[in-house]
């Protein structure tokens, strides 16, 4: 089987005047379709930057990622954002959800960016599992944080994406809204076969994962083998 | 369902949108209302001329269309060589006379008998017609603007007069005194600034023109249907130039109000675009969203702006009775054009850089 997401000595350097200041220091790994990976180190470790590289919202300064046999080191802004749209799908910590509209609207928004038609079953399947129905017409100024997350993962997962990139999706979240929020992500993988790759610097976070791996100063320091 | 992300967004800050829309409403009553009364001046002076009921006008070499502009440089005697002319069958000399005490008008001078057979006579509301040299008619606009009345006194030309009548409006102006009267106060004794010809048969309007203008080369000759096809405000010295300032001044508001607006959104909405952007939202897709939503406040405003064009025109004409304001459809249209064309140039710069903008620092934007 070949991996959905590969990286080969992938670096970031940000230029902050006249100094360089390396990111990912050469990160390799391998997530092979249907894993449910989590990442773990301090913060400043890279694991954001490393997220956000893969996901295609930043170039790679040196090295290869292959998201789904495509090489994202390669491609213009554009050709990213191409394929962003088509096999990422993003859970941040902050939510972030369009505050002028409601459940439904943020959730449609992805499929209307995606190009597809309004897929009644799709859309209806979606919140149904994430517990959104009976909640399609609120604001989000009018959910939970937990709610809130939830609503930004049917977003994510909308489209059938290959991958579930998720930075932190607990890290504004109470215990139990967390714990709420982690078993959707289990339950995603297990009952969808929906690859997620989720940062965390929360170890019961992280234990929900079926591989952790721990990063340190822009390098990965175990858990690499896939 | 970009409609309702586009409208939901304009909803999200009713205090904005509604700056915004008045904004361009201005903008379009300022076009519509400065070109009605423009093309309503000129058409109404026009079509005043034409109710004289005259065939053909004379005027003094390199005069104006808009015979108020002209001196009274012919001699009243010409009007007796025209009279001769075969086909002419009465001649009327009329002298203008711009006032401005008070407000602009133009006062005609003329003589009530040869000015009566050219036009057909006045219809008159109250009064009776000019007698006594400091008699006055006015127009049943005028009189209604001023709240004259037959028998009342009023000075214009540092002249007092009598009103002798009020008169049914629409032959040519909305004052009128004896030629003399018009001539002793101007200096222009024995002068006429027009001659209007009644001819035998409209038809015969030419052949008279033609007649005239060998008679007097220098002459401005020119048939009724000649003089109405040139009323127009691109013929009026300096009104176009005019017309086309204030235009382009009720475009750079529109420019500047929808710049500053879709400027301080994108900046407001910058962890907004940044979402767009983390779900695979192209360049193009931001700059639809902006210029769409640029695209739905001017509708708005342009609709609210002619919609009020009309209503502030009606009120305009209530309160003063002689002005005349037409709004034509096609400059609503333009009006509305115009609007959208200058806001959506004005939102160009904020689209661009709301699609440039790094996904990452917009996310992160606090």
């Amino acid at each position: 089987m070949e991996p959905i997401l590969e990286t080969d000595n992938l670096w970031k350097i940000y230029h902050i005047g006249k100094v360089d200041s390396p990111a990912l220091r050469g990160v390799s790994l391998q997530i092979m379709p249907g894993e449910f990976v989590a990442i773990m180190g301090p913060s400043g470790c890279g694991k954001s930057t490393l997220l956000h590289v893969l996901g295609g919202l930043a170039q790679a300064t040196r090295g290869s990622v292959l998201l789904d046999g495509n090489d994202l080191s390669n491609m213009q802004d554009a050709e990213r954002t191409q394929i962003r749209r088509c096999k990422v799908g993003f859970v941040f910590q902050r939510f972030n959800l369009l505050p002028t509209l409601d459940v439904r609207g943020n959730i449609r928004l992805a499929q209307h960016i995606y190009g597809n038609e309004f897929d009644p079953h799709r859309f209806e399947m979606t919140t149904n599992v994430l517990g959104l129905s009976h909640r399609l017409h609120h604001r989000p100024s009018e959910l939970s944080g937990g709610e809130q997350q939830r609503v930004a993962i049917a977003r994510a997962i909308i489209n059938e994406p290959k991958i579930l990139l998720a930075d932190e999706p607990t890290g504004n979240l109470d215990t139990a809204n967390s714990d709420a929020v982690l078993a959707l992500l289990r339950q995603l993988h297990r009952d969808l076969g929906q690859t997620i790759m989720m940062i965390t610097h929360n170890p019961e976070a992280a234990a929900y994962a079926g591989r952790v791996i721990h990063m340190r100063d822009g390098l990965i320091v175990d858990g690499i083998p896939a | 369902m970009m409609l309702e992300l586009i409208s939901r967004n304009i909803l999200h800050r009713p205090i904005r949108t509604f700056i915004t829309v008045v904004a361009v409403a201005v903008e379009v009553i300022m076009v519509l209302v400065v070109v009605g009364l423009t093309h309503g001046l000129v058409t109404d002076s026009a079509k005043r001329v034409e109710g004289i009921g005259a065939d053909v006008m004379v005027q003094p070499p390199s005069a104006s269309v808009f015979m108020a502009f002209s001196g009274a440089p012919m001699p009243i005697k010409l009007a007796g060589k025209l009279q001769e002319l075969k086909h002419v069958r009465y001649v009327a000399p009329v002298l203008l006379q711009f006032s401005s005490s008070g407000r602009l008008d133009i006062v005609y001078g003329i003589d009530p008998q040869s000015f009566a057979l050219v036009s057909g006579g006045f219809v008159f509301h109250e009064g009776h017609d000019l007698q006594n040299p400091d008699d006055i008619l006015v127009d049943d606009w005028y009189a209604k603007a001023r709240n004259l009345h037959a028998g009342n006194s009023m000075s214009i030309l540092e002249h007092d007069f009598h009103v002798a009548g009020v008169v049914e409006h629409g032959k040519g102006a909305r004052l009128f005194v004896q030629l003399k009267t018009l001539q002793e106060l101007s200096g222009a004794q024995d002068k006429a600034s027009v001659f209007f010809i009644k001819c035998d048969h409209p038809d015969d309007a030419t052949a008279v023109t033609d007649e005239i203008q060998q008679m007097l080369p220098r002459y401005v000759v020119r048939s009724l249907k000649d003089y109405m096809s040139l009323m127009t405000s691109s013929n009026l010295p300096g009104l176009q130039i005019f017309i086309n300032v204030m235009i382009s001044l009720a475009v750079c508001i529109g420019f500047m109000v929808i710049f500053l607006s879709m400027y301080t959104t994108i900046l407001e909405r910058t962890r907004e675009i940044g979402v767009l952007k983390s779900l695979g939202a192209s360049k193009a897709y931001i700059v639809r969203v902006v210029l769409g939503e640029t695209t739905l406040l001017c509708t708005v405003g342009a609709a609210v702006g002619a919609v009020a064009s009309f209503v502030i025109t009606h009120v305009l004409v209530h309160a003063f009775p002689t002005l005349v304001i037409l709004i034509q459809p096609e400059w609503v249209f333009r009006a509305i054009l115009i609007a959208i064309v200058g806001g959506l140039m004005g939102a160009a710069y904020p689209a661009w850089l709301a699609s440039r903008r790094d996904p990452i620092e917009s996310l992160a934007y606090e």
